[in-house]
């Protein structure tokens, strides 16, 4: 075991010189959260640092706290910066300084209303939001007495619903899930004898391949539908909009990287998953039961063409 | 310091357990009852005792539960510090020893035995009796080959490596023992020893116990509730009775006059022919010269019972120790107590 | 002696009376302002305190920590430690069981190595059964799949479970040794056992840093108290009449303290090392909350991608690892050491130490020739997660199931717990804090209702009433609920040995699965709303109510039972009037106990949704709000402080009433 690893740190060392002598050795690190396409993409871009002879680490963090500690430099960077549910504590991390910004990826992300698709043969008229009020009797339940229930995300995610649903008027009570997995599991419930339910949901995620569903089509998102009245079909609220359809997914580095690992920071900003992308990664985990870091490999053997350009473009 | 020298010299020595003890005792008014203190909250363990414990002595201290005599015998090593009067041992204050002097003077002088045996659970036999050995830095080698003699004097050989719950009462306490003579101490303190053990075990103890006191002629401060005990092993017995001696004698004057309504009652019920030996009714010669052979001094009356009932003579003359005449005892006055008369 | 028993009948009979008037002056009161509320009369700021008045104690806090990590520079220590000495430990531990690369660079360990070596030292603590459960485990661990999870666990365990033993040790003994030091970290030790957990979580990763450090920073603080409490008990123990022989012996102080009481108080110093594991493990995997690597990591991660198989999988790891270091320990603890005869050999003497160091070289060199002996690999070997899924899917889909959980969830639901929370949040705060002080006074007396008055109110000025009444309604509703099924639950089990020791072996399971793993079952059964929450805390805190039932019950001495035999009493009266009012002070504790546990099971109970405490305290987390999470972990603290300090007071007075002290 002993001899192995010492030889597989010798032959990483040796194939590190050359190219990339100008980064440090120490390792970097990675932080993991507790979602799947997260876990494999940290592990993804792991296993290519340390294709390139450089040492890495993994961390599990919380997916808020950790832009404190990329700010710190406890964690090296972030891999997937959604606009929705971090942009708050990115823009707030960013703005204290110590972190910098490495760019964003294709994919999009959205976060919004969301049913799985039997609920859509109750209630026909989704994805219009307009449907929502004449199914609401669909949605009720024991404690919501006649109005319809959605499940809202935790209150930390600030997701607003409460406020839309009063904005638009909807017939609905808003109530707050205190973490994802029990979205999963109102879901998950609701599946055997596919009763309607209306979540929080957001993409990419794992959810969408293992539930197939649909985000209700709110008003469109405005700039500024959060903060002016006027924005939105209801003129006197906020929040009459749906959320940004194309939310960012962006990366982020602690400001020493640039210095320390040129090269890797180099990788970094050239990193670039689409939605497709990170769709798979997370199935491999999600669907097909592998561990992350056999995921990762898998991806990455079965696409080379999409990640090698990321570091031969660092080489020259 | 010489053989005179009592080992230990107990006076006016004072025990009391409250919040502010010495303050109380210095503020006292004399004469005060041990319920009088307690009433004014505090109890007095020990209350105005001088005794002493001379060279070679078996001092039994005998008391019903919460009379005092353990809190006695632990002001005499210290184990409580007492709050008035002086305890000397060999003519030392040892209130005035510092804690390095005292654990010298226990290291060195003292052993003591236990009521329920004290002993180390996680100590083999053989680790227990080395113990006092081992804390005062003995090497290894020395203290095993003294432990061993101890175990073997004691009758447990074999047992060395034997943990304390591996062994009966009875044995335990024999642990207990050998542990409290392996330093060879002077004075030898024995708390209720054989009160935990089975009756039978407790008389086969008790023997060892005279034997064992044969060889090593220790001086002795031994505890019991026991009367029966105290008359069998005593030299002198005190007796003692909220925190107070009542009386403090040999058996036989114990048994023939108590001195108070107390200690009578625990006299009363003795078999006292097997108590009184023919020295305690031993009277001066005057002049007089008994004929016939004397009786021994130290025999029992019981013992003499045929002999005296059987004997014509009206005085009987008594042998002391050095078998020469030394008094002489009315025959009446034997046969009296052989019938319980008196 | 008559006319002092009389004096003291009268002086009896005018407390009782003064208690009873202070008693109905307190309800009154309550009553009143309840009435005047109703008729609307009530001023708003009787109601609840205006907000003018709450003073900004989060912010006060935050600037007090803030002076004390950055001014005063605690957080260089602090970092010192976490980067020096302790990270050092966690890495060499790391590196042995899982193969980071740190000094000393030796592992990882082969599993069949650790699982082999275990075995063995299970045989010598217990024979067969436990040489199996310690083998078994750690076979299980491997070929499950979660190795390597699980010796990330195992690696930060063996660092905290040390450090918090001799922690624990050290100040025990200066409690024993010093009553000062006694009395001024009693209120602490008690306030710790009483913090919900997120409260440690959080300054543990603003002082020691994100990841491994700060959990086993958490880890040791929150396994320290009860090592404190047992070595002062221990230590107390220890017969006069030994601590007299070793000053006979002429032990000086020092020897006494090593010689002496530390080996005499082994059994109490070794169940507190019990605990000290137990609490380690179960801390460590709820460390998985600010970013822990291990069994807990890897739990949360499946539950948020709803993989209910695997997550029970890694339970199930989870309850093996407890019940082994459970049993093993407590196996040390009654181990008593064998003689050997004179003249035994010395390999003879050590044939048990022998064996394991064999045994661990045999596989070591084994794992060198045979790659699946020292590393099995990720890919689960025998992990059944989907067909797990499909099971626990199934068994929720079962008609009878959904239909009973339907009505269960629309019956309690609309007819009790929203009523309920809602009359309670209805009630006016001076009111609910006077009905709280009564409920002390009545039960508890004088020094409970003190402290019932002073901690409520400091509750009301904490600025989080709402949400404390809701966290407490939580508990109340859990908790009587958990009394009606656990205690005729106890009632029953305790009739025959047989099913005692079932009964009993059901609640060390339930006890040791991590507790977060009741949550998606409890949405799975009710949904998102606060029956869910109640179901989860009810499995949790019916343990202790079962068990100490049971226990209760089982130890009512055999006299009493035999008189009421011959009283010719039948199995229900006997039950009604002997076996119950005797077990009543045991219940007493367990009761407690159940408290205690539902307070902090119903912070954890925010996974699933609830407007209490705990979701605030969860929001804390992601951010560094040092000062707000505190106020929230104290409120919830002096909460279950004012039930504890009540209802032990109860059980002991009743227990010497009954002369069973």
């Amino acid at each position: 075991m002993k001899a192995t690893h010492t030889l597989a740190a010798a032959a990483l060392a040796l194939g590190g010189t050359g190219a990339y002598a100008q980064d440090s050795s120490d390792p970097i690190i990675i932080p993991i959260h507790n979602w799947s396409s997260q876990i494999v993409m940290s592990h993804a871009v792991g296993q290519i640092y340390e294709d390139m002879g450089l040492n890495v680490e993994f961390v599990t963090t919380d997916s808020q706290a950790v832009y404190e500690s990329v700010r710190l430099g406890d964690v090296t960077l972030e891999l997937e910066v959604w606009e929705g549910a971090f942009g708050a504590s990115y823009r707030a991390a960013l703005a204290k300084g110590g972190m910098v910004d490495a760019g964003e990826h294709d994919a999009v992300t959205r976060e919004d209303w969301w049913y799985p698709m039997w609920t859509k043969e109750a209630c026909p008229g989704l994805p219009d939001w307009e449907a929502l009020n004449d199914c609401a009797h669909l949605f009720t339940t024991a404690e919501t007495g006649d109005k319809g229930r959605y499940l809202d995300g935790p209150v930390d995610w600030l997701k607003h619903g409460k406020e839309r649903a009063e904005a638009l008027g909807l017939n609905y009570v808003v109530i707050n899930a205190g973490s994802a997995a029990a979205l999963w599991a109102e879901i998950g419930a609701a599946e055997a004898d596919k009763r309607p339910v209306l979540v929080f949901n957001w993409t990419p995620n794992f959810a969408e391949a293992v539930w197939p569903g649909e985000f209700v089509e709110f008003p469109a998102w405005e700039d500024g539908c959060d903060k002016d009245p006027a924005k939105g079909p209801n003129p006197d609220a906020l929040y009459d909009c749906g959320n940004p359809a194309t939310g960012y997914l962006r990366k982020v580095a602690h400001h020493e990287m640039t210095v320390k690992w040129p090269s890797a920071y180099c990788v970094l900003s050239n990193i670039n998953f689409n939605n497709a992308q990170i769709a798979q990664m997370a199935k491999f985990v999600d669907t097909d039961e592998m561990e992350a870091e056999d995921a990762a490999a898998k991806w990455l053997g079965e696409n080379e063409g999409v990640w090698q350009p990321w570091v031969t473009a660092c080489t020259s | 310091m010489n053989d005179a020298t009592p080992v230990i010299a107990a006076k006016n020595v004072w025990k009391l357990f409250g919040p502010q003890p010495e303050k109380y005792l210095a503020g006292m008014e004399p004469g005060r009852s041990f319920e009088d203190i307690r009433a004014d909250g505090y109890i007095a363990g020990v209350k105005d005792v001088s005794i002493s414990l001379t060279r070679g002595e078996m001092l039994v201290i005998m008391g019903l539960s919460g009379s005092g005599k353990s809190t006695l015998v632990r002001c005499f090593s210290r184990l409580h510090d007492i709050t008035g009067g002086t305890v000397e041992v060999e003519g030392q204050n040892i209130m005035a020893l510092t804690e390095r002097e005292l654990i010298d003077l226990r290291r060195s002088k003292m052993g003591m035995v236990f009521q329920s045996f004290g002993l180390l659970p996680h100590r083999t036999v053989l680790e227990n009796v080395a113990f006092p050995l081992e804390m005062r830095g003995q090497d290894r080698h020395t203290r095993r080959e003294r432990a061993l003699e101890m175990i073997r004097l004691v009758g447990l050989d074999g047992r060395e490596e034997y943990f304390p719950r591996e062994l009966s009462g009875g044995q335990q306490q024999r642990v207990g023992i050998a542990r409290s003579l392996a330093i060879e101490p002077d004075i030898w303190f024995l708390d209720e020893p054989f009160s935990a053990l089975d009756p039978l075990i407790r008389r086969e103890m008790q023997d060892e116990f005279l034997r064992l006191q044969g060889m090593l002629g220790k001086s002795i401060a031994f505890i019991t509730h026991d009367f029966d005990e105290a008359l069998r092993l005593a030299d002198r017995i005190a007796i003692m009775r909220n925190g107070a001696v009542e009386q403090c004698d040999t058996p036989d004057k114990i048994v023939l006059n108590p001195a108070t309504e107390y200690v009578f009652k625990f006299t009363e019920d003795i078999d006292k022919a097997r108590v009184v030996r023919a020295r305690g009714l031993m009277q001066p010669l005057n002049g007089a010269s008994p004929e016939g052979a004397p009786v021994d001094g130290m025999a029992t009356i019981q013992a003499l019972a045929r002999d005296l009932v059987n004997d014509p003579r009206e005085v009987i003359p008594v042998a002391g120790q050095d078998g020469a005449v030394a008094g002489q005892m009315k025959r009446q006055a034997a046969l009296d107590i052989l019938l319980g008369t008196r | 002696m008559a006319v002092a028993s009389t004096d003291y009948a009268v002086q009896k009979t005018v407390e009782l009376s003064l208690r009873n008037r202070v008693l109905w002056a307190m309800l009154g009161t309550a009553l009143l302002l309840m009435l005047c509320r109703a008729l609307g009369i009530l001023p708003e700021w009787l109601i609840r305190l205006p907000e003018w008045a709450i003073p900004p104690s989060d912010i006060w806090l935050d600037a007090a920590f803030s002076f004390v990590q950055n001014d005063l520079g605690l957080i260089h220590v602090t970092r010192f430690v976490a980067e020096g000495p302790l990270e050092f430990l966690l890495d060499a531990t790391a590196n042995l069981l899982y193969g980071k690369r740190r000094w000393p660079d030796l592992g990882p360990i082969p599993w069949t190595a650790i699982a082999a070596a275990a075995a063995v030292i299970g045989y010598y603590l217990g024979g067969w059964r436990m040489s199996l459960l310690a083998g078994g485990t750690f076979v299980w661990t491997a070929l499950i799949g979660q190795w390597e999870i699980a010796m990330q666990t195992m690696s930060v365990l063996t660092v905290a479970a040390p450090i918090a033993f001799l922690t624990g040790l050290g100040l025990g003994i200066l409690a024993w040794k010093y009553a000062w030091f006694d009395k001024a970290i009693k209120p602490v030790l008690s306030v710790l056992q009483t913090l919900p957990f997120f409260t440690y979580l959080l300054p543990a990763v603003i002082f020691f840093k994100v990841g491994p450090t700060a959990g086993a920073v958490a880890t040791i603080v929150y396994a320290i108290p009860p090592m404190i409490l047992m070595t002062t008990l221990g230590l107390k123990k220890v017969s006069t009449e030994v601590v007299e022989a070793g000053h006979m012996s002429g032990c000086t102080r020092w020897q006494m303290l090593t010689r002496v009481y530390i080996p005499t108080a082994r059994t109490e110093i070794l169940v507190g090392v019990n605990q000290v594991i137990m609490l380690c493990l179960a801390m460590v995997v709820l460390t998985a909350f600010i970013g822990m690597p291990g069994l807990g990591a890897k739990l949360l991660a499946m539950m948020g991608s709803f993989k209910l198989g695997r997550s029970f999988e890694i339970g199930v790891t989870i309850v093996l690892l407890a019940i082994m270091l459970d049993r093993l320990s407590k196996a040390w603890v009654v181990k008593q050491p064998e003689h050997f005869e004179r003249g035994t050999p010395w390999w003879q003497r050590h044939i048990f130490l022998l064996f394991t160091i064999g045994a661990f070289a045999v596989f070591v060199a084994l794992a060198q020739v045979i790659q699946v002996f020292s590393e099995i690999g990720r890919t689960q070997h025998f992990s059944r997660g989907k067909e797990i899924d499909g099971i626990i899917k199934a068994a929720l889909d079962i008609d009878m199931v959904q239909a009973t959980t339907e009505w269960l969830r629309w019956f309690l639901n609309v007819n009790v717990l929203i009523p309920f929370r809602n009359s309670m949040l209805w009630v006016p705060t001076p009111a609910f804090i006077l009905l709280v002080v009564a409920f002390a006074y009545w039960l508890g007396g004088r020094r409970p209702a003190l402290y019932a008055t002073v901690f409520f109110t400091i509750v009301a000025f904490s600025g989080w009433w709402d949400r404390s009444v809701i966290t407490l309604y939580t508990v109340i509703s859990a908790v009587i609920m958990a009394t009606l099924i656990g205690i005729p639950l106890g009632i029953f089990a305790a009739r025959s040995e047989k099913w005692s020791r079932r009964i009993l072996l059901a609640c060390d399971t339930a006890q040791t699965f991590p507790s977060f793993i009741y949550l998606i079952p409890a949405i799975m059964l009710f949904g998102v709303n606060d029956v869910a929450v109640v179901f989860s805390i009810l499995i949790f805190s019916m343990v202790p109510l079962t068990r100490y039932t049971i226990e209760g019950l089982r130890t009512v001495p055999p006299e009493m039972t035999e008189a009421a035999d011959m009283s010719g009493a039948s199995r229900r009266q006997k039950l009604l009037s002997v076996q119950l009012p005797l077990a009543l002070p045991t219940m007493a504790v367990g009761f407690n106990q159940a408290i205690m546990f539902a307070f902090f099971m119903v912070i954890i109970a925010a996974f699933i949704g609830t407007q209490d405490l705990g979701q605030e305290l969860q929001r804390t987390l992601a951010g560094t709000e040092l000062g707000k999470n505190f106020v929230l972990g104290m409120n919830v603290s002096l909460m279950a402080l004012t039930f504890d300090l009540t209802i032990l007071s109860w059980a002991e007075k009743r227990k010497k009433a009954l002369g069973l002290a």
